[in-house]
């Protein structure tokens, strides 16, 4: 064989090579090619999670947003809770986080701590006001330092219950109990049928937080360790399973199917008469259980202190990463302090944080809208500080404490087991 | 450079010898060849870049702590050594899994026999059978498919119902630690299709007068079904077993939608890749996932080259035949 035509085949091959190659490429850049461009112009992407109905009312918070702003256009997306943190894990180690985003408290550390999210204390971030917030709920957007967050609406934990149901067994949760009122008429529903008193709270982190903090007591220390001992929560399952022994909270097959969306949990499915949620999920619970339902405060400690908080509800955070920071900070601070946006968003994600704006509606509320402003109007004073970011790894202590108690709840291991399971396996989490 | 040069194994040797072998000058090998990496170009891109690429990564990250945000740091076989010494959670996803193969396999493969055996008569409606048979595995790993199987099984659902009424009351299947798992089973089992099609070509192609002079002989169902069915089946029946056995290990969808998102009710339905997901996605802990992957390729691998090597001792090649039968 010659050399020659070796080199000549070899060429024509190379050619052909030179004729496929940027056809491929060609393909690729017509995918990814609409955004940029000059002229002042910002394109900014905005994520956060929720049901089809939050996302009609904040997509049209955005279009209010757009017409005010020409130059600013914004693509929008959302998905489920679980969902969307997957879909953030996985975009943000892409190295394409979006520059606007909904922060959960549970995740604010994650992300945060890992330089994910742009310190708003500086930079574009200052255009942020917060003038017109709370001072204690926007300082739970700061974490060792620094402002990652601001909260986008504020709400509280609350029992959701069924009226009907809890005045048969002769009680009035609005007006407060203790856990042993709580207990007897749970029990009294609970055995009447066919809704059991309440969804077992053994697995809830958020109430065990509220029943330590009725303690004195914390969830998580300022330094992200756990702020509670073995024998804490010992006592709070003992609590859990009196109620469960006695037929007051539901079985363990209706606690594990439980699910933080309202649609899919067991007061949703009418399964049980009360579940511990948020003040602002009263809404979503009433559709789906379909009779009316109620706010009322926690169950009330030894002193009579209900242990809640000003939470808040989400939060909005700018990507450390955005090309855009202006227009991403200007979206943010539309979203918080503008009086029209309230309107549109009424209290889906809990009440309005520019506390102006919350006034301004909550003069004008009406049917839910006015049980949740009178609600928290009535709490206000005794409505404590949040409790200090969750460090790295909240969200998995969560998820350990719901498996751990149904260990317990399907009689598969004793309280003290699984105490111990949970103690080792948090501190092994935190460490 | 090296990746470009080295042929496409399964296919280039063996068209390249052809080449040779009616061309004796020779040169129209080399020729063909810079034109077919060409036109492979699309599908060597696709490759390097979407499967070989991330292995390579994954197989670094693997010996890393890596968070997805930061950079990963280098801990040698620490992840490796964590798995069997420091979490529990882990071994419960092997145990989890090993059962549903060595449960679901067996049975998938029974069952898709026996429905096989069934269609492989020469009765009428043959065809709307076979077609309604295989259905089920059209939908294969769809997420559709497991939210029915969620809503058939839980609580107050029509599994429930029906039991009941038959006096056998049993809490929500999906949500108790006990059934769980079963549901899950049940669901890989009832997609038997595509083995059953298998079979039931494997079945066509076994000779008609082996049974008839088995017949003859005074060979009863069971002894013909024993004595030349399962023998003139085994090659199919070992295609069968390797697929479905991968399968299993890498079982998924059904296991997230059925167990919640989170691995059932007190991890009872905690897979291996489920964990896998888990670890990843939710808890920020690639490098350990990444690890798991690598863990669970080479598990499969192990037992795939198990199962071939015991193939010599009970999978029966009628080579005679089979050559004779292709001319």
């Amino acid at each position: 064989m010659g050399r020659t035509t070796e080199r000549r085949t070899r060429g024509r091959g190379v050619a052909a090579l030179a004729v496929v190659v940027p056809l491929l490429l060609t393909g690729v850049a017509a995918c990814g090619s609409d955004s940029g461009g000059g002229g002042g112009d910002a394109t900014i992407t905005f994520v956060w999670w929720g049901s089809d109905g939050r996302a009609n009312l904040t997509k049209k918070a955005v279009e209010l947003f757009q017409q005010k702003n020409p130059n600013i256009k914004v693509q929008t997306s959302f998905s489920a809770y679980a969902a969307y943190w997957e879909k953030l894990a996985t975009q943000t180690a892409g190295g394409k986080p979006p520059d606007v985003l909904n922060v959960d408290s549970r995740y604010l550390a994650e992300y945060g701590g890992r330089n994910v999210l742009a310190d708003l204390n500086s930079g574009a971030g200052k255009a942020i006001s917060l003038a017109d917030v709370n001072p204690e709920l926007a300082a739970t957007g700061v974490y060792q330092g620094k402002r990652y967050a601001v909260p986008w609406a504020q709400n509280t934990p609350a029992m959701i219950y069924d009226p009907a149901a809890f005045t048969a067994a002769g009680a009035d949760p609005a007006k407060g109990m203790s856990w042993d009122q709580y207990a007897e008429t749970a029990r009294k529903v609970g055995t009447a049928g066919p809704a059991r008193g309440v969804t077992d709270f053994g697995i809830l982190d958020t109430t065990l937080e509220i029943w330590l903090r009725q303690q004195g007591k914390q969830f998580y220390t300022p330094e992200g360790k756990l702020g509670f001992t073995g024998d804490d929560l010992r006592r709070y399952w003992q609590l859990a399973s009196r109620f469960r022994d006695t037929q007051a909270a539901s079985p363990a097959d209706v606690t594990a199917s439980y699910n933080t969306s309202p649609e899919q949990s067991p007061l949703g499915k009418k399964l049980t008469a009360s579940e511990f949620a948020y003040d602002n999920l009263l809404p979503a619970y009433q559709k789906a259980n379909g009779k009316p339902l109620n706010v009322a405060p926690y169950p009330s400690g030894a002193n009579g202190d209900t242990g809640q908080y000003r939470r808040p509800s989400m939060f909005l955070s700018v990507s450390a990463r955005s090309q855009q920071q202006a227009a991403a900070a200007k979206l943010v601070d539309f979203l918080i302090n503008d009086p029209e946006v309230g309107k549109i968003v009424g209290t889906d994600r809990g009440l309005a944080p520019n506390l102006k704006v919350r006034a301004q509606l909550a003069a004008t509320a009406t049917g839910n809208d006015k049980t949740l402003y009178d609600y928290e109007a009535a709490l206000e004073p005794k409505l404590g500080a949040a409790p200090p970011v969750p460090p790295k790894g909240a969200g998995a202590i969560q998820k350990l404490l719901q498996r751990t108690y149904e260990e317990v709840a399907f009689g598969r291991m004793s309280v003290d087991d699984a105490v111990n399971r949970f103690m080792t396996e948090a501190q092994k989490g935190l460490s | 450079m090296t990746t470009l040069r080295t042929p496409d194994p399964p296919v280039a040797p063996a068209a390249a010898a052809r080449v040779r072998r009616r061309d004796p000058r020779g040169g129209r090998r080399r020729k063909s060849q810079p034109e077919a990496f060409a036109f492979l170009t699309p599908w060597l891109l696709g490759a390097v870049a979407l499967t070989v690429g991330p292995m390579v990564v994954s197989l670094y990250l693997s010996f890393t702590d890596y968070d997805m945000f930061t950079t990963p740091k280098w801990i040698g076989f620490g992840n490796f050594a964590h798995m069997f010494t420091g979490d529990d959670r882990y071994l419960q996803s092997v145990k989890v899994t090993l059962i549903y193969v060595l449960v679901s396999v067996p049975l998938k493969l029974t069952v898709s026999l026996l429905v096989a055996m069934l269609l492989n008569t020469r009765r009428g409606a043959n065809g709307f059978y076979r077609a309604a048979f295989y259905a089920p595995s059209l939908l294969g790993a769809s997420v559709a498919a497991a939210l029915v199987w969620r809503a058939l099984f839980m609580g107050g659902g029509p599994v429930n119902e029906v039991l009941a009424s038959f006096g056998w009351h049993t809490p929500s299947w999906v949500d108790d630690p006990q059934f769980s798992l079963a549901s899950i089973v049940l669901l890989g089992v009832w997609q038997f299709g595509a083995p059953m099609v298998i079979f039931l070509a494997g079945l066509k192609q076994i000779p008609a007068e082996l049974h008839e002079a088995a017949a003859i002989d005074g060979a009863g169902a069971l002894r013909r079904f024993r004595h030349i069915t399962l023998p003139m089946l085994s090659p199919v029946i070992f295609f069968n077993l390797v697929m479905e056995a991968i399968h299993a290990f890498q079982a998924f969808t059904p296991a997230f939608v059925i167990g919640g998102g989170r691995g059932g009710p007190a991890d009872a339905d905690l897979f291996y890749t489920l964990y896998l997901f888990e670890v990843g996605f939710q808890d920020f802990r690639m490098g350990y996932a990444s690890a798991m992957a690598w863990v669970l390729l080479v598990v499969i691998a192990i037992v795939t080259a198990i199962v071939f090597r015991t193939a010599k001792l009970w999978v029966f090649y009628d080579d005679a035949e089979s050559t004779g039968g292709r001319k």
